[in-house]
Order: C-alpha cells, then sequence, then structure tokens
C-alpha cells in the first residue's frame, strides 16, 4: 500500500523530462527473485500439473488436458467441499463480523474490567488452529465433553452426538472457528473505532443526533476501511479453512472442505495432478475476493 | 572475546564441517556413514529404536548412523519426498503389502537380494513374510513385526452380562448384541474419527463371509464392489446396527477416545490391533482378553488381519553397501527378540525364542499361525485412493444404510478408474 503512495505522486510529476530512478528497483530485485522463485513459479507449476496425472514420485507428469477438471465437477465430495465452504463463508461475514463489531463498541467505552474482557475474547486467537480444533473436539464429545454434561445436568435424556452426527458436524466446526474469529475482529474494529476523531462524534452529539444516529451515520461510515479489511479477511479465512476440519474430523463426517481436500488428494491418495485441480479451483475462488479487495484498496488510495 | 568464543565456537565448525563433508566421506566399500530415518515416535518405540541404533554405533564405528525420527503422521507424509531425493536416505521404516508395493513398482527401493540370501534370511523367515519381502524375484521389503487383531473384551463385564466368552457364531455375536441392549449398555466400543477403526470390520466381515481369497482379490481391485458378495457384507454390517451393537455417535471419538466406553463398563468388546494395550490402564489389564472374530461361513478359510512393519533401502541411497549392512541387522534374531522382549512385537524369523513371552502374547501369535490367510489391514492392502473412498463409504453407510446402491455404484466406478490408471502405468 505504502508503495502505491509513494509511486503515486512521481507519476504525475513525471512530465516533460523522465528520469528513472533505478535504486527502488535494485532493492527490489532480491524479494522479487524469492517471489518468483517460491510463489509465482509454484503457482504456475500448479497449473500445469492440474492438467497431468502426476503421483508425487513418477518422473514425469503424464498430460491428461481437462480430465481432472471433468473429474471434479462430478465428484460429489467436490460438490460437499464448495458447500461447506460457502456455509462457512456466510456464516463468516456475518456472525464474527456482526458480534466483533458489537464488543468492539461495548468495550471502546470505558468500563470496570474493560481491558480483562478485551484480553478474554481476543485470547483464543493466540492459540494455535489445531490446539483450537482439540479443544473442542473434547468439548464437543458426547459422552465426557463439556456440552453434553451440561445438558445432562439440565436433565436432557439425549443430547446430540455433534460431531458424530453427520448433520451438525459442519456446524460445530464453523462454531469453533467463529469462536475464534470473533476476538480477532473486535480488535480490528477497536482500532478502527480508536482511530475515530473524537470531535466528530462529539459534534454529532452537540447537533443532537441519537444514539442510533450516531452510529449508523457517523461512526459506521468511518469505520468503513475497517469493515472492507474485516469481509476480505473473513472471505479469505472462510475459503483457506483447513485445520480446524483436519483436526476435528479430517474431512469425515460430510466436514469436507476444499483446502482439506486437495491435501487429502495430493498428500494422502498420491493424487497430485487431481489436487492440483482442486487447488487451481480454490486458487480461482479466491481471485475473485482477493481481486475484490485490491479494486478497493486501489481505488481508495486513488481518492486520497 | 575470542576466547570466549573459542572452545566452543570451535566445536560448532568441526560438527558443521563434519555434517558438511559426511556425504563425501561413503565409500563403495559401505563404510561411512549411513543414514536412518524412522518414524517410532511414541515413548516405547522410540526407546526401543534409539537402543538398537546405539548397539549398532558401538559395534561399528566406521559405519555410524545417522538417525532421525519423525512423527508418525509427518513421516507417512514425507516419505515421498525422502525417496526421490538425492541421495535419499538409506534405510527407511515402512509398512508392508500394497503400502510398500507403491514405492517399489515406481522403482524407488532397492533390490536387497543379495543381502537377503547372505545374510540367511530364506531359511529364517516364516514362508508368508518372505512373500511380503518379494515382488517377483527381487527382494525389496524386510518384514521384522506384525501385531494381530481380534475382539478384545472384559471378561467381569461380559459375565454380568450373562454372555459367554469367546463368541463363536454370528447368532451369537448378535444375541450378545441384545443381551447388553437389555442391560443399558452396549456390545462394542469404536472410535471412527478417522474411520479406520470401521474398516476392520469390513475386513473382517468379507473375510468370514467370503473367504480370503475374494477379499485379496477386492483389495487389488479386481472384484467389484457392486458383486453381490459385497452387498452380503454390508447386510451383515446392517444387522449389527439393527441390533444396536456399537455405542451411540462412533464418529464423534477416536479410537482411544473410545475405549474409555470399555473402561467405564459402558461397553464390553472392542475390535482392535493389539495396540489397544498401550491404551488401556494397566490396572485394568488383569480384566482384559480377547477372542477370534467368529466364524460366519464355516465353509471358508480363515482370514486375519495382521499389519506387519518392516524396512526398505531407497534407491537413491548414499551408502548402498552400508545400508544392506544395516538392513541384516535390523533383520537378525538378535534385533527381533528385543523387539519382542522390550515391545511385545511379534517377529517374523522362526528362531525368535518366545518362550518368555506373556500368555496373551502367546494366544496372539496361536491366533495367527492358525489363520489360513494373514491379511494386512484394508488401506495397507488395497491402493491409497480406493480406501480413502472406501472409508468415506462405510461411514456414509453407517449414518444412512439406505444409500448402499448409491454408495456402492460409485466405489466400483473409482475402482474401475483406478484398475485403469494401474493398468496404464
Amino acid at each position: 500500500m505504502t508503495s502505491i503512495a509513494q509511486i503515486q505522486p512521481q507519476r504525475a510529476r513525471g512530465g516533460t523530462r523522465r528520469h528513472i530512478n533505478w535504486t527502488p528497483y535494485l532493492f527490489i530485485i532480491v524479494p522479487l527473485i524469492v517471489y518468483f522463485v517460491w510463489i509465482i513459479g509454484p503457482t504456475l507449476y500448479t497449473f500445469y500439473l492440474s492438467l497431468t496425472n502426476w503421483d508425487g514420485v513418477s518422473p514425469n507428469p503424464s498430460f491428461v488436458g481437462l480430465r481432472n477438471f471433468e473429474r471434479l465437477f462430478t465428484d460429489r465430495t467436490f460438490h460437499e467441499a464448495l458447500t461447506n465452504n460457502l456455509r462457512w463463508l456466510v456464516v463468516f461475514i456475518t456472525i464474527p463480523t456482526t458480534g466483533g463489531l458489537g464488543m468492539a463498541l461495548v468495550f471502546n467505552q470505558e468500563m470496570r474490567g474493560g481491558r480483562w474482557y478485551k484480553v478474554s475474547f481476543y485470547s483464543p486467537l493466540v492459540l494455535s488452529l489445531s490446539v483450537i480444533g482439540l479443544i473442542w473436539a473434547w468439548v464437543y464429545n458426547p459422552s465426557l465433553g463439556l456440552i453434553n454434561s451440561f445438558l445432562r445436568g439440565v436433565g436432557v435424556a439425549d443430547p446430540p452426538g455433534w460431531l458424530g452426527d453427520r448433520d451438525l458436524a459442519i456446524w460445530c466446526i464453523i462454531a469453533a472457528a467463529v469462536w475464534r474469529q470473533v476476538g480477532y475482529v473486535m480488535i480490528l474494529y477497536l482500532a478502527g473505532l480508536k482511530n475515530i476523531d473524537p470531535t466528530l462524534t462529539e459534534a454529532a452529539i452537540v447537533d443532537g443526533a441519537s444514539r442510533w444516529q450516531l452510529f449508523r451515520h457517523v461512526v459506521l461510515p468511518l469505520l468503513a476501511p475497517v469493515t472492507t479489511i474485516v469481509l476480505v479477511i473473513s472471505m479469505i479465512d472462510s475459503l483457506r479453512a483447513f485445520d480446524l476440519v483436519s483436526i476435528m474430523t479430517r474431512g469425515s463426517q460430510r466436514t469436507q472442505v476444499l483446502a482439506n481436500f486437495m491435501y487429502i488428494e495430493a498428500f494422502n491418495n498420491y493424487q497430485m495432478g487431481y489436487g492440483a485441480a482442486i487447488a487451481v479451483v480454490l486458487f480461482s475462488i479466491s481471485m475473485i475476493f482477493i481481486g475484490f479487495y485490491l479494486w478497493r484498496v486501489i481505488k481508495t488510495e486513488l481518492e486520497y | 572475546m575470542l576466547k570466549r568464543f573459542g572452545f566452543f565456537g570451535l566445536m560448532l565448525l568441526v560438527a558443521a564441517t563434519a555434517l558438511a563433508i559426511a556425504p563425501v566421506i561413503a565409500q563403495d566399500d559401505g563404510t561411512g556413514p549411513i543414514s536412518y530415518n524412522s518414524y517410532a515416535s511414541d515413548p516405547l518405540p522410540r526407546a526401543f529404536d534409539e537402543g538398537i541404533v546405539a548397539d549398532w554405533n558401538a559395534a561399528h564405528p566406521d559405519q555410524p548412523l545417522q538417525h532421525s525420527i519423525i512423527a508418525h503422521e509427518d513421516f507417512k507424509q514425507a516419505l515421498r519426498a525422502y525417496l526421490t531425493a538425492e541421495p535419499a536416505p538409506d534405510v527407511l521404516s515402512w509398512f508392508a503389502g500394497n503400502r510398500a508395493r507403491f514405492f517399489i513398482d515406481r522403482g524407488l527401493i532397492m533390490d536387497f537380494s543379495e543381502t537377503w540370501d547372505s545374510a540367511g534370511f530364506d531359511d529364517a523367515y516364516a514362508p508368508g513374510f518372505e512373500a511380503l519381502a518379494r515382488v517377483d524375484e527381487g527382494y525389496y521389503f524386510l518384514p521384522t513385526s506384525y501385531y494381530w487383531w481380534a475382539i478384545y473384551y472384559r471378561p467381569s463385564v461380559l459375565e454380568e452380562v450373562g454372555v459367554a466368552a469367546p463368541i463363536e457364531t454370528w447368532d451369537d455375536l448378535l444375541g450378545a448384541c441384545d443381551a447388553f441392549d437389555a442391560a443399558g449398555k452396549r456390545a462394542f466400543a469404536i472410535g471412527t474419527r478417522f474411520r479406520w477403526p470401521a474398516a476392520a470390520w469390513f475386513d473382517y466381515l468379507n473375510m468370514r463371509i467370503n473367504g480370503p481369497e475374494f477379499h485379496t482379490d477386492l483389495m487389488l481391485l479386481k472384484e467389484s464392489y457392486t458383486d453381490e458378495r459385497v452387498v452380503a457384507v454390508f447386510d451383515h454390517w446392517q444387522q449389527l446396527l439393527d441390533h444396536n451393537c456399537f455405542i451411540d455417535s462412533p464418529a464423534a471419538y477416536d479410537w482411544q477416545e473410545a475405549v474409555d466406553f470399555m473402561v467405564r463398563g459402558d461397553a464390553g468388546m472392542y475390535l482392535m490391533g493389539g495396540f489397544i494395550t498401550d491404551q488401556y490402564p494397566d490396572e485394568l489389564e488383569d480384566d482384559l482378553d480377547f477372542f477370534r472374530f467368529p466364524v460366519i461361513n464355516p465353509d471358508v478359510p480363515i482370514g486375519e488381519d495382521a499389519p506387519t512393519d518392516g524396512y526398505f533401502i531407497a534407491a537413491n541411497a548414499r551408502n548402498p553397501q552400508g545400508a544392506q549392512d544395516f538392513l541384516a541387522y535390523l533383520g537378525s534374531q538378535e534385533v527381533q527378540q528385543r523387539a519382542l522382549d522390550e515391545l511385545g512385537r511379534l517377529p517374523t524369523r522362526t528362531d525368535v525364542d518366545i518362550s518368555g513371552v506373556s500368555e496373551a502374547t502367546q494366544k496372539g501369535i496361536d491366533l495367527i499361525q492358525t489363520a489360513d490367510y494373514v491379511a494386512q489391514f484394508y488401506d495397507r492392502d488395497t491402493t491409497p485412493e480406493m480406501a480413502e473412498a472406501g472409508m468415506d463409504a462405510f461411514m456414509a453407510f453407517w449414518d444412512d444404510p439406505s444409500i448402499l446402491n448409491d454408495l456402492l455404484a460409485e466405489l466400483d466406478a473409482d475402482r474401475v478408474r483406478l484398475a485403469e490408471e494401474q493398468a496404464a502405468e
């Protein structure tokens, strides 16, 4: 973002005599080489692999054209994974976003123990996703877990099997992900709220704005850049969902997601070509959201 | 400053240089270091593994081992990278059956027939294990130990419910399920979160109903999943579900968590491998016994699951001669005796002294030796992708038996495609 901001005025100035300053390019060349070798190169190679049939050990992948994609679009597991990613996406852009915003608004006020609450809601983020997966798998344990012990305690005779129930399992995993995401979104919004100039809100109050009007017409528009970031992060996080599924069910119980599906096909089933095809589809879907984000960012940069 | 850096720095420098030039030292005559990667990451196997490495190093100072232990699951994923590296690690631990065959067929594993002959393995190894080591005329995989599968049970719990052990027929098995159900318990604990414990049920039902020959052909993708014999397997499975044989929500538990149902006495039995005793509380082990999976069709030979572990040498090994020397040591009577004494792993050699083993181990040995056929396990006998699809289907069936025909049709489509790909290679 800074680079765009810095380059911008230069371009504007560049009129008659264009003098190219090579120094920045000299500095950028090393990271650029690294970037090409480790990011662009493997990405292109994945595209190539998706058109082949390769077990990952034979010397040469054999070219099969679009056969992997044909198979993919008729694969039941692919549809299951895509549906689950979409469920994840819908939940992620609604619940943690509104929940995190609400909590940020509450904790932004001076209140007793406010800092303690902030820390406790943020603390899940300190844990690695694998640890969260393990903890929640215990919480969901139908015979000894926290939830069912509580339910039995209050007299529910036949509590659900949670991860053992194929209709509930994916929602259980998404719930665990939301538990973590809410604190993250809250912190982003808290930072955004701190950046709002108090004179603006005070002016609104002086002008007699109600609390709702203040929020709706002053605070929320000022938070728009944060909201964009939060939405994009939520979308990308929900598309690359992998860790919790891998730990909690390994994709069984109708909880498959694209990233885990790709991992299983490529590294468990030795179907590198098919795994690469899944990766290409996942990449394409992600690009829609990343493109949207870049478009927003560049547009905002230009407005300044 | 330099002085403080001095000694420690010098040591580091020496170590770094030694590591850097180590690959160069290896000679064709087998001297020089041998690299050895294994997955023995659990405490007991790790201690054993490190013990045999220490003994080798003491006896062969000119061929020291560079030993790396990698966590079990990571090792499985990393193996392909190891084998295709230049140079590859010399000796690696792995599983027998299709899991090993996959790499052998791709020319990544070294033929050690000369060592097999010179070490006298032909006389020492039981014929079934010799067959696991060989592909056509070459020897590629050295099977060194195995364990058995059986129905583990708690005698006290079965007695309480009024079920006589061992259960020897299908009707008695269903009767036991009913007796447990009536007592407010469940006959079988099972944890299918990672699916493979369900595959054990498929293996045993298929082998008991259709016999080991059909089972093997199915594993090799030669028989169809839509065959009526496969449907019969699921019919029997359906009966187990109808008789409430299993604990509720098995997919919510991994295999270790499901052991708790037995420990608490809420379930009486568990179809599991011999490693269940690692997970079982020591104070209750007196109240744990096992018997053979009951016979269903008395006309077919008895097949048992007995997964075999062992070692192989990478085709790209840096020190092929050293690797073969070490492999000969790993397959020796001395090491297998230690594996039996320290880990309770059953030996693949016939000359290991089993007089000192526990009663349970002896019973396990008898179980396998009286079997007509020994299978590895569903996910070791069939191809990795077929195993993945199959285990998914088992779980889907468990959840909703009414979709069986669709599941089998899909499985067979997978099988046909995989068989074609295999034939094309």
